[in-house]
């Protein structure tokens, strides 16, 4: 037998070629196979070309911190002992929220500006019965609902553009843009809307300029809309970027060289393949736009409340406690069953953290 | 008067049934480098080409130009004589399967299949017996409704062909789709797309780095090296006969050696003149280089072992590589100025014969070693 014998003499040669006792714990098969590389020649420790990063040293001395502190028996509960925080901030909410529905079932006694000792749904009744919440709540859901629409049309193309583009510097400007707003805060963002939608404001001033007579622009149904979109086109595009990136560019020109044109492939592959990204944004937008306060409150100018401009005006003009609760349950109900219709319907998008329905 | 080379020019261009012609095609991405560089071919109805070349050789652009996803900076591409450079990828008559397979996750295979057909506008009433046609022609009959990702791997492959192809295209164009497959699965699909293509006679442009692939599936090979067609043949004489040092080492598994041209045609190492043939001839004294392929070479203990050869060389073994149902000796010939030379011997019976240190002798005959001008 001659089989595969030829490296033998090279290899006793080197073994015998090494230092004694290479190294502490060494055992006879890693020796070996250092000896199957005779032309790696073996290194004493001292002038090893690695050296062990002080950074890795420091991980090492907190890691045997952590093991002292939280031992690895205890390591089944790790998961648990992660969203404590998150479960006690939770908590808090779920725990206020008793509270407010204890106090949505006291009528307010405007005797003693308390609120009253039995429970009773008068409160409920009081909303039920009003045509101006009534007008409320109808205002609301139907502004959120246009403002997802809106949002949706200009942040996918806006999107699209930023994943797809091949020149970097359209979409660093791009981002820049898209992330400078959120440096300013929303008041101060609608304040800035104020000026530009005023009778002598800037965008009156362009109408001027071709003729057209100055007209309110403010104060109106359109303007609170238009500061919603205005304020959600940034979430709503930095939810859709990566539901973007993650169709394969191939897959649109696959669609190319069958025969779609670009809007087709838009149409039949762009669009149902972005729409998880579509319906997280979506739910996102929507129950922002829903109850929020600034925007109706600012450039509606108290003619276009929102829900949670009543909410405040029960809590902090009439100081109707009970009321103002039986308002905040109320959008609480109202924002969760649109969800889950929503849901129910299309499943959770993106936010179903790769659950499909 | 007409003037007779535009008459000539101006026919109709049907003699030989050319499906796709490329003339001094260039691709410039502006970087220095030329990314395909003055390609020309043609291939004609019905064929199957492949080109052949290693990462960052121009095959992928080159397939991209005639696709339509790339417009080539210098040239011209026709298909079925008419030049397609102005129509955008959807309007020219190309099923490409991509090297992803770019399948849409969203529809069923049949959906998947059907939709080059909604696209293209074919009777809606034709679509679904056409689509199950294709699925069964693909050996997926039955699959057409499950989802993508309910698929295998070789059976999403067959989706992304049958796709490509049911909508009857002048050309069927292979971007590598066979590359992430393991390799029992890829040997599979070779012989399927080789069926496939033979099934419908479609003219297809497969492109690939694997030179076993491209001598198993192709009637043409292009082999391609930076941007340029290096040679165009069929499988048997591109093997047989390469015309630069950079197909016969693509190839195959060939040996090198440096040396200068004699004036009777063959190489000159040192004072050894070494048998060889050559497609043109050389000045005495050029630089050239010499190849020659492992199974080309004869091993055996001695000169006389060997039996009748045009060239005879002694040298020692350095060393064996087993791989399995053969094995590969080096052998280094120290009067070639220790050149190497890669051997297969190929012995059921005799496994390991040689070890390394050996004495050995090489032989081979003299239309097996090419002299090639050395490479640029």
């Amino acid at each position: 037998m001659h089989v595969r014998t030829g490296g033998f003499p090279v290899l006793i040669m080197a073994v015998a070629c090494l230092p004694a006792g290479t190294g502490p714990g060494q055992t006879l098969s890693t020796r070996h196979r250092n000896a199957a590389m005779p032309e790696i020649p073996s290194k004493d420790d001292t002038h090893t070309t690695f050296r062990y990063p002080l950074r890795w040293r420091i991980m090492d001395a907190l890691n045997g911190g952590l093991d002292r502190f939280w031992p690895a028996r205890m390591s089944p509960y790790t998961g648990w002992a992660l969203i404590m925080p998150a479960l006690l901030l939770v908590g808090v909410l779920v725990l206020g929220l008793f509270e407010m529905a204890d106090n949505s079932l006291h009528t307010l006694d405007r005797a003693t500006f308390r609120l009253s000792e039995a429970y009773t749904l008068e409160n409920y009744q009081t909303v039920m019965e009003s045509a101006t919440y009534g007008r409320v709540i109808t205002r609301s859901v139907f502004a959120a609902g246009l403002t997802v629409f809106f949002t949706l049309l200009l942040a996918l193309p806006y999107a699209y553009i930023m994943v797809r583009t091949t020149s970097s510097a359209v979409r660093k400007a791009l981002l820049v843009t898209l992330f400078l707003p959120f440096f300013i805060g929303q008041v101060v963002r609608a304040y800035g809307l104020l000026i530009i939608l005023g009778t002598t404001g800037v965008a009156n001033n362009a109408l001027g300029l071709v003729g057209i007579e100055p007209m309110r622009l403010l104060f109106n149904f359109p303007a609170v809309v238009f500061g919603l979109v205005q304020y959600m086109l940034p979430f709503a595009v930095l939810m859709l970027a990566p539901a973007l990136t993650a169709i394969p560019r191939e897959t649109e020109t696959a669609a190319s060289s069958l025969g779609a044109n670009w809007v087709q492939g838009f149409r039949h592959v762009v669009l149902p393949m972005a729409k998880p990204g579509l319906i997280g944004a979506g739910l996102v937008v929507g129950t922002l736009a829903l109850t929020d306060f600034a925007m109706p409150a600012m450039l509606g100018g108290g003619s276009q409340d929102f829900i949670a401009n009543a909410i405040y005006d029960q809590f902090f003009r009439t100081a109707d406690q009970g009321l103002g609760a039986a308002l905040a349950l109320l959008l609480v109900v109202l924002g969760s069953v649109i969800v889950g219709i929503v849901i129910s319907i299309f499943g959770a998008g993106t936010l179903g953290m790769g659950n499909r329905k | 008067m007409t003037d007779p080379i535009a008459a000539k020019e101006n026919a109709p261009r049907v003699a030989r049934d050319v499906a796709v012609r490329a003339s001094h095609v260039s691709m410039d991405f502006g970087n220095g480098v030329l990314a395909v560089n003055d390609a020309s071919f043609e291939l004609e109805k019905g064929r199957f080409l492949t080109i052949l070349g290693p990462s960052g050789s121009g095959k992928t652009t080159l397939l991209q130009m005639i696709a339509g996803f790339q417009k080539q900076t210098a040239g011209e591409i026709t298909i079925n004589g008419k030049p397609v450079d102005a129509a955008p990828p959807h309007r020219r008559s190309i099923g490409m399967v991509f090297q992803k397979l770019a399948l849409f996750p969203h529809m069923t295979a049949a959906e998947n299949v059907a939709f080059p057909l909604k696209m293209r506008r074919f009777n809606p009433r034709q679509i679904a017996g056409r689509v199950d046609q294709f699925l069964d022609l693909v050996r997926l009959g039955g699959y057409g409704d499950r989802r993508i990702n309910a698929l295998s791997g070789g059976q999403q492959q067959r989706v992304a062909i049958a796709r490509a192809l049911v909508f009857e295209p002048d050309l069927l164009l292979l971007d590598e789709p066979l590359a992430a497959l393991d390799v029992k699965l890829r040997e599979e699909m070779q012989l399927e797309f080789r069926r496939i293509q033979h099934q419908l006679g479609v003219t297809t442009i497969n492109v690939t780095h694997d030179q076993r692939e491209a001598l198993v599936v192709s009637d043409n090979i292009i082999v391609m090296d930076g941007g340029r067609i290096q040679q165009q043949a069929e499988p048997v004489e591109l093997y047989r006969a390469p015309e630069n040092p950079f197909v016969a080492g693509f190839l195959g598994l060939s040996s090198f050696v440096d040396g200068s041209a004699t004036a009777d045609g063959n190489l000159k190492v040192g004072d050894i003149v070494v048998q060889g043939t050559s497609a043109r001839d050389f000045a005495a004294g050029t630089r050239v280089v010499a190849a020659i392929r492992a199974e080309q070479i004869r091993l055996a203990g001695t000169s006389e072992a060997l039996g009748a050869c045009d060239m005879k060389l002694e040298g020692r073994v350095a060393d064996t590589i087993f791989e399995g149902e053969r094995q590969m000796y080096v052998v280094e010939i120290g009067a070639l100025s220790g050149a190497t030379f890669r051997v297969y011997h190929h012995d059921p019976d005799s496994f390991g014969l040689f070890r390394v240190g050996d004495p050995v002798a090489l032989g081979w005959n003299r239309r097996d070693l090419k002299i090639f001008s050395p490479a640029a």
